[in-house]
């Protein structure tokens, strides 16, 4: 900035009511919440925010390879992905971002810039259609975000045991398959604190 | 959504009515505002180059890559009024409640999240807001603790 914030305060008041005292931005912290369509990321997000989910829309521009016709150029395709967020403010300088995104494999290069920064995420799994998550799972691993597989549970039913998810998965050892209820605050807070404690181990070890 | 079929034409068609983009225009602009009627007609066959946001005055690049979602954003308090589209006084004018991110921006005015990030990236050019952007990308565990003990304590 090339002027003199001071001198443009007079000019300032009769637009901000008090505008001489700023206020301070917080610093923001995300975790993201990926999954397929319908698995219950928006419940996740709204369960857990202190305001009700809101939406953003980004058109994203992909290069998509033609699968069926492989000697085919690649090609542009626009698509408009909606992803749900939610905010908890954990003190007056720190807010905690909830990013409910979709997690198909043509979005993914979206990550490169949901992931920047991010502590950690939580990959909700639908043990009806499992496959839906493995986009997730494969880019979070390579990504080396912490990441934590989170079943969701509904109607407190599981169709398979979480030994077998996590066969199914072929996930490390390291990292936690647990069950949740998207529906229940405590339950999602409880997930977000393993995710939590996963991002905890990595920036510890970062540091040392 | 829609799954693309690659044997189709490589020109996913025109979709009415979404509002922010042509199908087309130059593909940077010296900015300003400009009036979607205003717009020229526009050829349907150029639409293999990405159709550029109408409120950023056909610019769908040049937003700083430091402004992420979650990044907070100010108002500089006392910056002198200036001429900006009705949609970047918008965000000003959010702004003069309280410090929000470019996330929340987009959701509140319902503008797409490239071109919040545009123009946010031109308020901040012109001196009337301030972008907070963090130093170091990678959380320290202070704040992965103090986020842990926020979290513990909500029921």
């Amino acid at each position: 900035m090339d002027f003199d914030p001071s001198a443009n305060r007079v000019v300032g008041t009769a637009r901000i009511p008090g505008g001489a005292t700023p206020k301070k931005a917080p610093v923001p912290v995300k975790i993201i919440v990926a999954g397929g369509f319908g698995v219950g990321k928006t419940t996740t997000v709204g369960a857990i925010s202190e305001i009700s989910p809101l939406t953003t829309e980004a058109e994203m521009t992909s290069e998509s390879v033609g699968i069926d016709n492989p000697g085919q150029a690649t090609m542009k395709t626009t698509t408009t992905i909606a992803m749900d967020f939610g905010v908890l403010t954990i003190d007056q300088t720190l807010k905690l971002y909830i990013f409910g995104t979709p997690g198909q494999t043509r979005f993914a290069f979206m990550w490169d810039d949901l992931v920047k920064g991010a502590l950690g995420a939580l990959v909700v799994v639908d043990t009806n259609r499992i496959d839906d998550c493995y986009p997730a799972v494969d880019y979070f691993e390579r990504a080396g975000l912490p990441f934590v597989v989170g079943v969701n549970t509904f109607n407190g039913q599981m169709g398979y045991s979480l030994d077998e998810v996590r066969w199914a998965l072929a996930v490390r050892e390291d990292v936690p398959v647990i069950s949740y209820d998207a529906r229940f605050r405590a339950s999602v807070r409880d997930a977000l604190l393993v995710v939590l404690d996963q991002a905890l181990d990595k920036a510890i070890k970062m540091k040392s | 959504m829609t799954y693309p079929d690659p044997a189709d034409e490589p020109v996913p068609p025109a979709r009415p009515g979404v509002r922010p983009f042509l199908q087309s225009g130059p593909k940077h602009s010296a900015g300003g505002y400009t009036p979607t009627g205003e717009q020229p007609p526009v050829e349907p066959a150029q639409t293999n180059t990405l159709r550029p946001f109408v409120i950023t005055a056909g610019r769908t690049d040049g937003g700083d890559p430091d402004i992420g979602m979650e990044t907070q954003v100010t108002v500089v308090p006392g910056a002198p009024p200036s001429r900006f589209s009705p949609e970047a006084r918008a965000i000003v004018a959010l702004l003069e409640e309280s410090p929000i991110s470019v996330a929340e921006i987009s959701a509140r005015l319902r503008l797409h999240l490239g071109v919040c990030q545009i123009l946010v990236g031109d308020l901040r050019a012109a001196g009337q807001v301030d972008v907070h952007v963090l130093d170091n990308d990678t959380p320290d565990p202070e704040t992965i603790m103090r986020v842990i003990r926020g979290l513990r304590s909500i029921s």
